[in-house]
């Protein structure tokens, strides 16, 4: 199977864009929204989205195939990282899922069909109603395709018209996706145009104020530096939802590290470094684990190695670029080198010490012949962001709360903590972690599975696209 | 009997004075062919790996030593980001007169390398001549044997005496320059190099007046800030035929950063299209190279190669790798060190693509737009 034709993105690089023919687009999307989807209701629009994420995840399917089969080429991963990131996407893609995801975040699945009123509303004799802007523009990302996929559901359910500018080399999947709604109901595909076209490019600020002029509301995911240049650029009347670069990270609890919940707690890391190769603002970057016993953290890289090294043969994380591959070994020789030297050090007590300054003690694990995964033992607990790729640190701390001390200089970058911790200790540490800046805490093995009615870096990724009508009666 | 550090700088000299100072048609000497250099690498490496604790550590840990060592292409070359926390250096504490640090923000640890007056010479020694070769070839508006004035933009020797470069450049306006070259850089209080702008302009002014050849030396981000100065003030100038400009390193996020080319047009736009040669260097060599064309070339002393980093293994030439360098020069501190850049072998050429190591991994770092 082949896409044919059906938005501009799909034309590739021949298509002689202009300013014209994405005026036109606008017109015509917002022409159908009006004409159509605005006139449905929120149920008939989650079931057909809920169908067609149902779709995705049959094997036979054919623009799930395509993904594999084209994916890879793309993107890098491999075709069995792909299936398990795109299976585990379209699972949390429900009617169930997007209904509590209307509920929590405009407190009633029916605000966007009717005015109503919820108890606090009633009490000062008030309904009220839902809108989504009739042109929502989304500038996203290439980094993985949940979010852009994601936003385009969540213009859905607002009742909007989209365009969705992806950069060059990461139109596949919106496309594929964008393909399949069109499929479930050709109409929902008469909504959306995908446009492509890189920062860079001559012609790329002509064209984004094009649409920002046009759109109700903009959605942008991207670097800080992308955020900053585009937001001065949003006219006044227009809202603009920014998402900028996150970190993550995963904490153990001594509780966690006994021989029994090892095993488990083992494979979940494993789930969660492998994940989309931890290229996610939701992948971690490092475990910082609680030691009481010394050597239990070293127990678990080895075991996590182990683990790795299994993955590598059911799931292997696929070739990556010279520069990406050649940092890994360049952050492993560092690492070698400070293990062998701190070892040295102690067995032959030499007089003169090779550091400047004392390290901290290193242990090293690495796929031989390859880059493929790495796992570091640093006594050294300040955070430092991972060159990714599965590249992964455990850090050994004696009490958990060091662990906001040691990342304090990315606090305000961080998204999610995935924990592993008794049941009667997390409520405090999730408050401590809450009021210090964490936006998500989930458990380990499910870091790059959020619900579907996750908020987004905090805020209601819904809730944060429409307006209210208040009918004071 | 083991050569020592001394006897084998002696050999490295021989290699040396074969270059010659200016003239690419002498025949080296019987005993300075590839033979010698070989023999040479590996003997260097018998003595680092004695007197380097460091590398000796390293060479441990990689299973290499110089019993089981048997071609220079199996010498353990060390990453260069290591010498930021480890000491490579044969010379004694008490006997190190010298250290350069890498250039970088001082918030960040510098890479550190040690140098004594001996090991000094023998940088000098290999600096004189590939810089003689690149810049002080003869040419229209340049005769033989000129000894030309030197503007160089850095701050002077006494102000960063960390600085390889600027030791690089004090020792070129000594012994290869006019007595009447000058320094005109600051260092403002945090450390950063600061164009002068007033002396620069002067000595440029007075170039132009005196018509006689100019070397303009510099790193790439002084020259930034030249050409946006001149820009402001709407300035320009023709520098006097045979003029030279060499550029050299990277900008830190300290200017805003021009791609190569657009540096070089640019700079042919405002100072009257000399020529301009492009300089790569580090703290941990002793050797430079220059580009002519795009292509880098180090000396014959040095042997550079590419390494695929998945593998470790050599990568056909023209395509992308890990630059590696053997410095023949490096006697007192680690001759094969890997670097953090990306680079095409053409021959015994190479074209820098960037930095692997510089481009700090951050969340979502993938990320397009």
């Amino acid at each position: 199977m082949n896409l044919h034709q059906l938005f501009l993105a799909d034309l590739g690089p021949e298509l002689q864009l202009t300013a014209e023919t994405l005026r036109q687009a606008s017109f015509a999307v917002r022409r159908n929204r009006n004409e159509w989807l605005l006139r449905q209701r929120t149920r008939a629009i989650i079931e057909m989205i809920a169908h067609t994420a149902e779709q995705w995840l049959e094997p036979a399917n054919g623009f799930r195939a395509l993904a594999l089969r084209e994916g890879p080429k793309e993107t890098g991963w491999s075709a069995a990282t792909l299936a398990r990131g795109l299976d585990g996407f379209f699972r949390s893609i429900t009617v169930e899922s997007l209904e509590a995801l209307v509920a929590q975040d405009l407190g009633d699945t029916r605000r966007l069909d009717d005015f109503g009123a919820g108890p606090a509303e009633h009490r000062t004799g008030r309904t009220s109603l839902a809108v989504g802007p009739e042109l929502l523009v989304h500038l996203t990302a290439g980094n993985l395709p949940n979010p852009a996929l994601f936003s385009m559901i969540l213009g859905l359910i607002t009742r909007s018209a989209q365009i969705v500018k992806c950069p060059r080399d990461a139109s596949l999947f919106p496309r594929l996706f964008a393909h399949s709604l069109a499929a479930t109901e050709s109409k929902l595909g008469a909504c959306l145009e995908l446009v492509c076209w890189s920062h860079g490019e001559r012609q790329a600020r002509e064209w984004e104020d094009l649409l920002f002029a046009e759109a109700g509301c903009v959605t942008a995911t991207g670097g800080d530096a992308m955020l900053e240049e585009v937001r001065p650029r949003i006219p006044g009347r227009t809202r603009f939802v920014g998402y900028g670069h996150r970190l993550s990270f995963g904490l153990i609890a001594k509780e966690s590290l006994s021989p029994y919940s090892r095993k488990r707690l083992v494979r979940a890391m494993a789930d969660d470094i492998t994940a989309w190769n931890q290229l996610g603002c939701l992948s971690p970057h490092a475990f910082y684990v609680e030691e009481d016993v010394p050597g239990s953290a070293e127990t678990l890289g080895e075991e996590l190695a182990a683990e790795l090294e299994r993955r590598e043969a059911s799931e292997p994380r696929g070739i990556i670029g010279v520069a990406e591959s050649a940092l890994i070994q360049s952050r492993r020789s560092t690492f070698e080198l400070r293990a062998a030297a701190v070892a040295s050090m102690t067995e032959r007590n030499l007089n003169r010490s090779l550091f400047f300054e004392p390290p901290a003690a290193v242990k090293l694990w690495a796929s031989p012949e390859s880059t493929a995964w790495t796992v570091v033992l640093n006594q050294d607990a300040r955070f430092q962001p991972s060159c990714l790729h599965r590249f992964i640190e455990l850090k050994p701390i004696r009490q958990w709360d060091e662990v906001l001390r040691f990342a304090e200089p990315f606090r305000h970058q961080v998204s999610t903590v995935a924990v592993a911790a008794p049941d009667d200790r997390l409520p405090e540490m999730a408050r401590q972690m809450a009021r210090w800046g964490v936006s998500r805490i989930c458990p380990i093995g499910r870091m790059q599975e959020p619900p579907a009615a996750w908020r987004h870096d905090g805020r209601p990724a819904l809730g944060d696209l429409v307006t209210w009508t208040d009918l004071e009666t | 009997m083991n050569p020592s550090h001394s006897s084998l700088a002696d050999q490295v000299r021989g290699l040396i004075r074969s270059v010659g100072f200016s003239d690419p048609a002498a025949t080296p000497p019987a005993d300075t062919g590839p033979d010698a250099w070989d023999r040479l690498a590996l003997d260097l490496f018998r003595i680092q790996y004695a007197s380097v604790p460091a590398y000796r550590v390293f060479c441990d840990a990689r299973r290499r030593t110089p019993d089981t060592v048997a071609a220079w292409q199996e010498i353990p070359a060390i990453p260069t980001q290591t010498f930021q926390e480890l000491e490579f250096s044969a010379i004694d504490p008490g006997q190190r007169t010298r250290v350069f640090h890498s250039s970088g923000t001082t918030a960040q640890r510098p890479s550190r390398h040690f140098h004594h007056w001996e090991s000094l010479a023998l940088y000098e020694d290999s600096l004189r001549p590939w810089f003689a070769r690149h810049l002080l070839a003869p040419g229209p508006g340049f005769p033989q044997g000129l000894r030309p004035r030197c503007l160089a933009l850095t701050p002077p020797p006494e102000s960063v005496p960390h600085s390889s470069l600027v030791h690089m450049l004090e020792v070129v306006i000594r012994d290869l320059g006019d007595p009447g070259s000058t320094f005109t850089g600051r260092v403002d209080a945090d450390g950063t190099w600061e164009l002068g702008w007033e002396p620069t302009w002067a000595a440029l002014e007075s170039a132009r007046a005196a018509g006689a050849p100019i070397l303009v030396l510099g790193t790439a981000f002084l020259f930034v800030h030249l050409l946006d100065a001149m820009e402001l003030r709407g300035l320009s100038l023709r520098l006097p035929e045979g003029s030279r400009v060499m550029e050299t390193g990277g900008y830190k996020g300290r200017s805003r950063s021009l791609p190569r080319g657009e540096l070089h047009a640019a700079i042919a736009r405002r100072l009257g299209s000399p020529r301009i040669v492009s300089e790569y260097g580090m703290s941990e060599l002793s050797s430079q190279a220059y580009d002519s064309e795009g292509r880098f070339r180090f000396p014959p002393w040095v042997r550079i190669r590419t390494i695929q980093p998945e593998t470790g293994r050599d990568v056909p030439e023209g395509e992308p790798g890990i630059l590696r360098i053997h410095d023949l020069a490096n006697v007192w501190s680690v001759a094969a060190l890997e670097t953090g850049d990306l680079g095409r072998l053409h021959g015994n050429a190479f074209e820098l693509l960037g930095r692997a190591a510089e481009a700090e991994p951050r969340g979502c770092s993938r990320m397009t737009h």
